[in-house]
């Protein structure tokens, strides 16, 4: 069972999470064409090795992170806040 | 064979207080404290302890430790039984009932041994081909016929039986968090435990036996082990026994699982019998040790063939001496250590070396003593003796000119198998750290990663105690911060081992086992390898080798040998199949803990619980609430119960918990720019203190879920769910804001658990609201007309007045803190009485909902669109939302998709259930035009109507005659399609 550093609360079991999903993705304008819409929900890199992917804190403190993570040896290199602010504001504070 | 219990002498001493009684398929026998269950057998001469799985051979103890594949048996009685328990390993305790397993009508003589008069045809794969139907054998047709043997094969083949009855053992689950793991308490461990111990780490040490000691309990004398245990105590290092290792898992956690002995559960049923621990620490120190193994040759499954180290077990740590008479045949070095301690204890010794050559100091060491030596030498055949079921003779063979040859027979009830050692190395199999054949010591070895996670001792392939004890010294003496690089050297015997994993000649036919627990001989895999299954992962599945209870610990790597040389390439090319957890069986209670029976799930109660089972309500699961379903007057069935609630709610008034319907506060500058987003339909105007009834769709296009939500104040909404999706609409609506719309300045809480829903429905709900609100005016119909919210004072509480209806009734939701509920629902029941009054539970709203054509996730099962349920007059055109663009997808689109429908039978006393299919008359087979998602009695129409979709919707087959068919329960009726607002279509009704 993998442990992730949530920037709040601190280490913690991975069963205290939910995976989002892969997190390069950039959702696009809500008006915006239909082929970069389909793109961003049905086209999925499936790395095998290092990507960034969102989990939420769900038994925790809810926030969403994106989590850096190997795909094969469940490595994880780091973990941020997903709210661009947010992470600014707590690496000020810590 | 004839074991001799040595007296007076060390641990397990033959006095009176140390001896306890036990039962062997019910009959009295006598053993010593601290013996293992095997220890106790063979103490009192029982060698046949089972039958195989197979063939049924008769079969008996092969070793003293995990890897046994023969002494399996059953212990406990009615629901304590407990099946396929490793004698080996198992403590005796007193009076402890030990059965025999696979064996009818006895051990002594069993009825499916006859299978073993027919065992060629039990070869690899012959259920497959000859029940399954593989050509050319196709005479069965396949699973028909497999069907109807697998009966009788089920019954023959397998291993001992568990009770039925519910288990009445208790089970915990625990997290530990250390800096040192060690698992094993031999040589190594022990002294990994004490270095990392003097470095102020905190160590937890495990042992699978219920000794602590390893290879050092099967040493003549055990003061060496008694001193690193008074260190290891002094440093105040965590020891469990009984405890096992079972796997390794991601981020350096491990899986412990300790199980008490027998008879401690059964005198205090508090006691966990199990302990399922979770165990993190930051270095795991491996110290397995290594099992020693078997080699090929005919009969090589006799009861009285053992290793060679258990000899050496039963001797030192149980005091017997298996017999007078013993021989060994081995390959290694390590064989000679235990042969000169038998000698010692008074036995002849015959030594078989499979080696042409040894060393020097081991000569000396036998010189003198009762041991023959053999060197070129090994054994072809085991053979019963007269009138017993065990070993009696064995014919040996000689090695000239590169090959073995017969060189005649010895009598032998005692025959003892050295032919190398595997490193337990399953552990580090179980993250993937790679696993590399070691050539010179034949066997597999594994380094982990040598940063956090270390082999040492005979599981790293070292072979020497003084070797062991210097690679658990290294890993602490070196820079923690650099990687570690291991310098003991591997191996330690003054001669290399001879490889030898199979001895047979042509002339001399037979079974000879590579896995004895299942069955799987030599011959099965030749014939593997004939057939063409000669990858590893294939051979494993088609003879079954290595998949019975003990994974192949003693047979893996024979079998990867004969497929080796069948293929005439080295065994690091035939590769091995990565270990999986666990490494030994671990029952179904120990992983489930508490979480039984009603501590499976959790139960969330609403805050109206405790009144509805006051008012007799019937309670019902949906998901973890608990749901009033129906309210029983009398001796009412649920039919008639609901029938009168939904009566009574139409003709008057009726009252139903809503609570469980999610409920989320909304805040925030740009929350209506937010939730005009989230929605379809257009919520930028919504005014404050009115409630919009709304949709909203996945990224895909497809509906996700529906609600009303409810303009509190400028920048304040309370948004509200169905009960199935409130958990997912909350982390959706968090993933938004913090994802993909950070600019957006909005804070979202739930607040389902804050407020006591409840509804009042029916043509009295706004008398009975005058007469317990604080102040009537505020509900008269101008101040709160339809969809307007209110908050107001009920006795003093404020309170959330909705004017909202699911039940096409004039109706109001009031959302009360749920710390006032109970007696605020108390105070509105009351006032209900002086109309005619009822409460209502799920299946009356279930009833009436379906009447408006009112959907829940019964409709919106995540496959449907927008017009699919008929609301594309919620998609709004001027404004952009979630799903907007996706939804518009061509096959999205179609006309022809199936639609949201009423559905009446034509024969108005027919009934019918959800799941029938909708056909046109005619056509009843193959894909069907719809099907029924929802079905009630209507008492409003006053017969059975449902909601369901048809391709096209209600245009499409207004002209067709449309059947409903259930074929599971054989109904059939013609069926009239109409459109989903069954009940009051124009809504005249809510307006009262
Ligand atoms: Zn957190």
């Amino acid at each position: 069972m993998i442990q992730i550093e949530c920037p709040f609360c601190g280490k913690r079991d991975q069963s205290e999470f939910s995976y989002g999903r892969e997190g390069q993705i950039t959702f696009p304008a809500l008006n915006a064409d239909e082929n970069s819409w389909y793109d961003a929900v049905f086209l999925r890199k499936n790395t095998y090795g290092r990507q960034i992917e969102t989990w939420q804190h769900t038994h925790g403190c809810r926030s969403w992170l994106l989590v850096e993570r190997d795909t094969v040896t469940h490595k994880i290199f780091s973990v941020k806040l997903a709210h661009t602010d947010w992470q600014e504001q707590i690496k000020k504070t810590t | 064979m004839n074991p001799l219990r040595k007296k007076n002498q060390s641990r397990t001493d033959n006095v009176e207080e140390n001896v306890i009684f036990f039962f062997w398929n019910n009959k009295k026998y006598f053993a010593n404290k601290g013996d293992s269950i095997a220890a106790g057998l063979l103490a009192n001469n029982q060698h046949v302890i089972g039958r195989s799985f197979k063939y049924h051979r008769p079969r008996g103890i092969m070793s003293a430790g995990v890897e046994e594949a023969g002494a399996l048996v059953t212990i406990g009685n009615g629901a304590y039984t407990e099946a396929n328990v490793r004698a080996t390993t198992t403590e005796l305790t007193q009076g402890l009932s030990v059965y025999s397993q696979n064996a009818w009508p006895s051990v002594k003589f069993d009825i499916g041994s006859i299978l073993n008069v027919f065992g060629k045809f039990f070869a690899a794969g012959f259920y497959y081909k000859m029940f399954m139907g593989i050509p050319p054998f196709e005479w069965g047709r396949g699973t028909k016929i497999w069907m109807f043997f697998e009966h009788f094969i089920r019954k023959a083949a397998g291993l001992g039986q568990s009770s039925r009855l519910p288990d009445p053992d208790c089970y915990e689950h625990m997290h530990t968090h250390t800096d040192v793991l060690v698992i094993g308490t031999g040589p190594a461990g022990l002294q990994a435990a004490i270095s990392a111990a003097e470095e102020g780490k905190d160590v937890l040490i495990v042992e699978q036996d219920y000794a602590i000691g390893g290879s050092y309990l099967s040493q003549p004398d055990t003061v060496e082990l008694e001193t690193q245990i008074e260190v290891l105590k002094k440093l105040r290092v965590t020891i469990l026994t009984r405890t096992t290792a079972f796997g390794l898992y991601d981020d350096k956690t491990v899986g412990l699982v300790q199980v008490m002995p027998a008879k401690e559960y059964k005198t205090s049923s508090k006691k966990p019998r199990q302990q399922f621990n979770i165990c993190r620490a930051e270095k795991i120190i491996l110290a397995t040790g290594a099992i020693e193994r078997s080699y090929a040759f005919i009969n090589n499954d006799l009861p009285g063939i053992m290793s060679v180290s258990s000899a050496r077990t039963y001797l030192n740590r149980f005091n017997l001496l298996l017999s007078k008479n013993i021989v060994i045949s081995t390959n290694n070095d390590s064989a000679y250590e235990t042969a000169i301690e038998l000698e010692n204890a008074g036995a002849t010794i015959t030594i078989l070396d499979a080696r042409e050559q040894i060393g020097n100091k081991l000569l000396q060491q036998i010189a003198g003593l009762r041991i023959n030596l053999y060197l070129g030498s090994g054994v072809v055949k085991a053979e019963k003796g007269l009138n017993t079921s065990s070993i009696g003779k064995i014919n040996l063979v000689e090695f000239a000119n590169n090959k073995w040859r017969y060189a005649g027979n010895l009598s032998c009830d005692c025959l003892l198998i050295s032919a190398g050692w595997s490193p337990v190395i399953h552990l580090a199999s179980h993250q993937g750290y790679p696993i590399n054949w070691n050539e010179e010591n034949a066997c597999f070895l594994s380094s982990g990663d040598n940063k956090s996670i270390f082999l040492i001792g005979s599981a790293r392939g070292i072979w020497t105690k003084a070797g062991c004890i210097q690679s658990a010294k290294e890993i602490f003496q070196y820079n923690s911060r650099k990687k570690h690089k291991p310098s003991t050297v591997i191996g330690g015997w003054e001669t290399p081992l001879a490889p030898l994993y199979e001895i047979c000649l042509h002339n001399i036919k037979g079974k000879a086992f590579v896995d004895p627990q299942h069955d799987v001989t030599s011959s099965d895999i030749r014939l593997a390898y004939q057939e063409g299954f000669i990858s590893v992962e294939h051979m494993k599945r088609y003879t079954t080798l290595g998949m019975a209870t003990d994974q192949g610990k003693m047979g893996n790597i024979i079998g990867l040998a004969l497929m080796a040389e069948a293929l005439n390439c080295s065994i690091s090319e035939v590769g091995v199949t990565r270990f999986r957890p666990p490494y030994t069986s671990i029952s179904l209670g120990a992983l489930a803990g508490r979480n039984r029976q009603s501590h499976f799930k959790p139960i969330r109660r609403t805050p109206f619980n405790n009144f509805s089972i006051q008012n007799k309500g019937v309670m019902i699961n949906a998901g973890l609430w608990h749901r009033p379903w129906y309210y029983p007057m009398e001796s009412e069935s649920l039919e008639a119960a609901y029938i009168r609630e939904a009566t009574v709610t139409r003709r008057s008034l009726g009252i139903c918990d809503v609570s469980s319907l999610g409920k989320i506060i909304i805040q925030g500058p740009d929350s209506t720019e937010f939730i005009n987003r989230v929605y379809t339909n257009p919520f930028a105007k919504l005014p404050v203190g009115k409630a919009r009834y709304g949709i909203m769709l996945r990224d895909d296009g497809l509906v996700f879920d529906d609600g009303t939500t409810w303009r509190l104040s400028e920048n304040c909404y309370l948004m509200t769910t169905t009960t199935d999706n409130a958990f997912s609409v909350m982390a959706r609506l968090e993933e938004l804001l913090q994802v993909r719309w950070p600019d957006l300045s909005v804070q979202v809480t739930s607040v389902t658990d804050q407020w006591g829903g409840c509804a009042l429905a029916g043509p009295n709900s706004r008398n009975l609201l005058t007469k317990i609100i604080d102040d009537p005016n505020e509900i008269s119909n101008e101040s709160l007309p339809f969809m307007g919210i209110k908050q107001v004072l009920i006795q003093n509480v404020p309170c959330y007045v909705a004017r909202i209806s699911f039940s096409g009734e004039l109706a109001y939701e009031v959302y009360i803190p749920s710390d006032y509920a109970q007696s605020m629902m108390e105070f509105i029941w009351e006032n209900g009485q002086k109309f005619e009054c009822c409460l209502y539970g799920l299946e009356a709203l279930g009833t009436m909902r379906i009447e408006k054509g009112h959907l829940t996730n019964a409709e919106i099962d995540g496959r449907v669109t927008i017009q699919d349920i008929g609301l594309s007059k919620m998609a709004s055109s001027n404004k952009d939302y979630i799903g907007k663009v996706l939804k518009n997808r061509e096959k999205l689109t179609d006309s022809d998709r199936p639609q949201l429908v009423g559905i009446f039978p034509k024969d108005k006393n027919k009934t019918f259930k959800a799941g029938a299919l909708l056909n046109e008359a005619g056509y009843s087979n193959g894909h069907p035009l719809g099907w029924v998602t929802s079905v009630t009695f209507s008492p409003a129409l006053g017969h059975w109507i449902a909601l369901g979709f048809i391709t096209g919707g209600l245009a499409y087959v207004k002209d067709k005659n449309i059947v409903l068919s259930d074929e599971l329960r054989s109904n059939f009726l013609d069926v009239e399609i109409v459109s989903p607002q069954m009940y009051d279509p124009e809504g005249l009704r809510l307006h009262g």
